[in-house]
């Protein structure tokens, strides 16, 4: 009976271990930050998050004045492949983008 | 004297007198001038298609620095290597985008569809960054400052021509820009 105790307290536990190993290895996010610069305009940078990330005018016109006001803003949260890409995307734009992990952001 | 674009039934059409068109026509040829890379005779053909370029270095010239910046902060050794797997790439997709855009300027009343004229806006952003970095416009104060300079008998020197220049295309991108973003919203 301890035995079994023991077996089934401790296995949830291993469980636990490889959730965190496999997070940290694959799922924490990365980021792309756009940051301000004076000479993209304003109605330009709200035009490339509606035209190339699909987002709604309301959310790009409020990541625009995020980068505008506070010099830079997370435009996107994923696997760092695609961020790798819009990253690239947003230079073929001229848009200032870098890629990062999101814990680092 | 050019006129701004709007959306008409035939699409986002602007005008832009003969001058001005080899103005703009130039400042685009410049641009592609400045992405081409130096292909080595000895290069790798099929690393070449593949759009990698192991040679590529971050840019000494702070304006193509500017088309082509770092993609990672704070990691130079990261940001080349991202350099040399993506740059020639970007390279190509500017200069598309910038002979794309050289097309639409064949007669003097330009009539863009909403991708054209994204191609179009895309070469003058590039246009526009260039022009900002020659004449070190690095904060909100010195755009301010250069765009007062808006009446061609200002245009006495280098700085203040390139500064007209540069006016002229931020007149033009923010109409294209305004008509785009209506065009959008058009269902």
């Amino acid at each position: 009976m301890e035995a079994m105790t023991v077996s089934t307290a401790s296995a949830p536990d291993t469980d636990q271990e490889t959730d965190v190993e496999k997070l940290t290895a694959t799922d924490i996010p990365w980021v792309v930050i756009v940051w301000n610069d004076p000479v993209n305009l304003m109605s330009y940078v709200s035009y490339v998050f509606q035209s190339y990330f699909g987002y709604s005018e309301t959310k790009a016109h409020k990541l625009m004045l995020e980068v505008h006001e506070q010099g830079k803003s997370v435009v996107a949260t994923g696997a760092k492949e695609k961020m790798e890409q819009h990253t690239t995307a947003l230079h073929s734009y001229g848009l200032w983008a870098t890629f990062q992990k999101a814990d680092q952001a | 004297m050019a006129k701004a674009f709007r959306n008409t039934r035939k699409g986002i059409t602007g005008f832009l007198e003969p001058g001005e068109r080899d103005l703009v026509r130039k400042l685009f040829n410049d641009i592609i001038t400045m992405l081409e890379p130096d292909t080595a005779s000895d290069e790798d053909p099929l690393a070449a298609m593949v759009g990698l370029d192991d040679k590529a270095e971050t840019p000494s010239d702070p304006a193509l620095f500017r088309l082509l910046p770092n993609a990672v902060n704070n990691d130079d050794d990261e940001a080349l290597e991202f350099r040399r797997l993506t740059e020639r790439s970007l390279r190509e997709t500017k200069i598309g985008a910038l002979r794309g855009a050289a097309l639409a300027l064949d007669s003097s009343r330009i009539v863009l569809n909403p991708e054209q004229a994204q191609i179009f806006s895309r070469a003058l952003n590039d246009v526009r960054l260039v022009l900002a970095q020659r004449l070190q416009i690095e904060s909100a104060e010195d755009a301010e400052r250069i765009h007062e300079v808006q009446n061609s008998s200002q245009a006495e020197d280098v700085e203040s021509y390139l500064a007209l220049v540069y006016n002229f295309t931020t007149w033009l991108q923010e109409s294209l820009m305004q008509a785009l973003l209506t065009n959008n919203a058009a269902p």
